[in-house]
């Protein structure tokens, strides 16, 4: 069952029992009323014309000297007083009536007193009676005057007034459970929205958010889901982007891997099949050498990408230190390539991973002595150390302008050719980068095509 | 006539064993490892029967270099170490005759050729070892311009011996190249017509015998 229909059923029936009880309540109350008001007037009626009737009487019949002529007067007196409610009775025996009942079957007889007549309530042929009745004497008889009071009207008015009360209070009720089912509908209409959402959201509809914008709890509820949508998306979108980018390295590693693998093939089948001379099996063999030699630091520079990925250790670093350890690293491969480097380093310590920062060094310098032609006549390189940024600069050729957003992709060669001539695996600048990454600095890139190029890590 | 081969690749090790074993297959192969550098040449020299393109090329990429080949109306076998099917697509959409993917089997690459040249009719028939010559078209062997009677699958085993020439054959690969896949295993029927080849042709010193891998037909 709908959590909206429960409340509603619930509010509904405590709002009828409610409405029920004060209308019972209301009713009995009005009855009650009512009838104490008609009992009231009764009493008064017949204590009036008793009292009346008496006095007339006893001044008129009480010395009567014949029975006849007491009675005659008797009867003279009371009809001066009565009405159609009034009885007269004398030993059980009528003396005026206009009524059709016998009021003395009824009513016990207070005797001679004076004191209250208290009203009896009967029902006689399906009319609501009201009958109060009591003695008094006339020159020593004996005669009880009773007053019968018609009440069906006012048993029917009310009869008729409990079925408006009921009347009204189905229909207060009706409109409250109405009313009390919209409020529920309204209030329980964002829970469905956020129910629809998260469903969508579940099957993959991440950008999905929902417009609920009340000030109470819903309100909130949604605004934190919709946080939580966009958290859940951001991080969808990272893992999906990180999935694209580790497929698209998985294919350059794929690629980047054949092409040696192809070479290994093709001269190892010759070396077993060929009939070579000894030229070409020198030949082969030199081939096979280089072709292990890349796939070697491809492997290594691979494993080092993979390495720096995961938690890095931090250590407080004495960076001229570092600096000499780099600048002995490197110098084979500045000689080999005729190129030069000078340290100008104005920081004393850094904290930073002293293993993967010399790495990151020396692929910048290396890459920045390849930037230079080979036949170029001086090939100056500076490594400089400010604050907490590391700079490396060369005036070699230059980045164009649409490469400079790229070179940090694993494989990507600005110049195919040349770079895989140079013995570069392709990796050189995403380890930089991922080194870079690791540390939380920033890499700039400063670069002029035939200026040449500055490229600077900021540690944070 | 030898048939004449443009081999662009910039990687040396694959070039270098790509242009040997068209050398051993007598083909004439001619070799450059820039897109550029053998677009400029093609200006000059376009006298090729076929081209073996890398698809990853410096200085023009080997789609691009289709273009002229299409123009110079040279078929063309990409070597691609592209697994995606999308280039592969793309290649043999615009026309290429064949692709082959790296890393791949010079012996099959060989046998790819040689199909590609016999469906665009620039098959140069003739094989010629020693003082042997086969002309494939005709069915025809000679020696020292003696006709010399062969059975049909000593024959067919001649030709694959000449297609890789100077390259060590497996008894399994002759086997397939000649009876197809059925008769794998039946090894000996291999050796039967090698020495009946030996002995009809006086090839006895140059069919070699290579110990656990096949028989080498040799010619240096």
């Amino acid at each position: 069952m709908k959590l909206s229909d429960r409340i509603t059923i619930l509010c509904s029936s405590v709002l009828a029992a409610v409405i029920l009880s004060v209308t019972v309540a209301l009713l009995l109350f009005a009855k009650n009323t009512i009838l104490s008001l008609s009992n009231e007037q009764v009493q008064r009626k017949q204590q009036t014309l008793r009292t009346s009737f008496s006095e007339m009487a006893n001044y008129y019949a009480a010395n009567s000297d014949s029975d006849a002529v007491h009675t005659s007067l008797v009867r003279y007196c009371f009809t001066r007083f009565s009405d159609q409610t009034s009885v007269l009775m004398k030993d059980g025996e009528t003396v005026v009536s206009s009524v059709i009942v016998d009021p003395s079957a009824y009513v016990q007889k207070d005797g001679v007193d004076y004191g209250e007549a208290t009203p009896v309530a009967v029902t006689v042929q399906g009319r609501r009676l009201l009958i109060a009745g009591s003695s008094t004497s006339v020159g020593g008889k004996t005669y009880d005057v009773y007053v019968v009071e018609d009440i069906s009207d006012v048993y029917s008015r009310i009869q008729r007034m409990a079925w408006i009360f009921a009347g009204v209070s189905v229909a207060a009720i009706a409109l409250g459970a109405f009313v009390v089912m919209a409020l529920v509908r309204k209030s329980t209409k964002p829970v469905t929205a956020l129910s629809e959402a998260a469903r969508e959201i579940a099957d993959g509809a991440y950008e999905k958010r929902v417009a609920v914008r009340t000030k109470d709890e819903v309100g909130r509820l949604g605004e934190d889901f919709n946080r939580m949508a966009n958290a859940v998306e951001t991080k969808i979108s990272e893992l999906e982007e990180r999935n694209e980018r580790q497929r698209l390295f998985i294919g350059g590693v794929t690629h980047e891997f054949k092409t040696p693998m192809t070479g290994l093939l093709l001269h190892a089948g010759l070396l077993r099949r060929a009939n070579l001379s000894e030229d070409e099996r020198d030949a082969s063999l030199a081939h096979i050498e280089s072709q292990t030699a890349w796939l070697e630091r491809l492997t290594q520079n691979l494993l080092k990408l993979f390495t720096s990925d995961d938690e890095i250790e931090l250590q407080t670093t004495h960076i001229p230190d570092l600096l000499d350890e780099v600048k002995d690293g490197v110098e084979p491969k500045l000689m080999e390539r005729g190129a030069t480097l000078s340290v100008v380093c104005e920081t004393e310590t850094l904290i930073l991973n002293g293993d993967l920062i010399r790495s990151l060094l020396n692929n910048l310098i290396v890459n920045a002595a390849n930037a230079y032609d080979a036949d170029a006549k001086e090939k100056p390189i500076t490594l400089t150390v400010k604050g907490k940024t590391f700079s490396v600069s060369d005036h070699g050729r230059g980045i164009p302008k649409e490469a400079q957003s790229r070179i940090f992709e694993p494989f990507f060669r600005v110049d195919k050719s040349r770079s895989k001539k140079q013995g570069g695996s392709g990796l050189g600048l995403a380890l930089v980068k991922a080194i870079a990454d690791a540390h939380g600095a920033v890499i700039t890139v400063d670069s002029e095509p035939d200026k040449g190029t500055t490229v600077s890590v900021t540690l944070p | 006539m030898k048939n004449r081969i443009l081999v662009v690749e910039d990687d040396a090790a694959i070039r270098d064993a790509v242009l040997l074993n068209l050398q051993f297959a007598d083909y004439d192969a001619v070799a450059f490892d820039d897109g550029k550098k053998a677009a400029d040449a093609l200006e000059d020299d376009h006298a090729y029967d076929l081209a073996l393109l890398d698809i990853m090329l410096p200085g023009m990429d080997g789609f691009e270099l289709f273009g002229l080949m299409e123009q110079y109306s040279i078929p063309v076998i990409y070597m691609t170490a592209k697994t995606d099917s999308a280039s592969e697509i793309k290649g043999l959409r615009d026309g290429a005759e064949d692709y082959i993917v790296k890393p791949f089997d010079p012996l099959t690459l060989m046998v790819r050729i040689e199909k590609v040249l016999k469906r665009v009719g620039k098959w140069n028939a003739v094989y010629r070892v020693r003082d042997v010559v086969v002309n494939t078209e005709t069915h025809t062997v000679t020696k020292d311009g003696e006709p010399v009677e062969l059975q049909p699958l000593e024959f067919d085993v001649l030709i694959a011996l000449l297609r890789h020439k100077n390259m060590t054959v497996s008894r399994e690969r002759l086997l397939s190249e000649v009876w197809g896949f059925d008769y794998l295993g039946e090894t000996r029927m291999v050796d039967v017509k090698i020495s009946a080849l030996r002995r009809k042709l006086g090839l006895e010193d140059a069919i070699r015998a290579i110990p656990k891998l096949g028989y080498r037909l040799e010619e240096r």
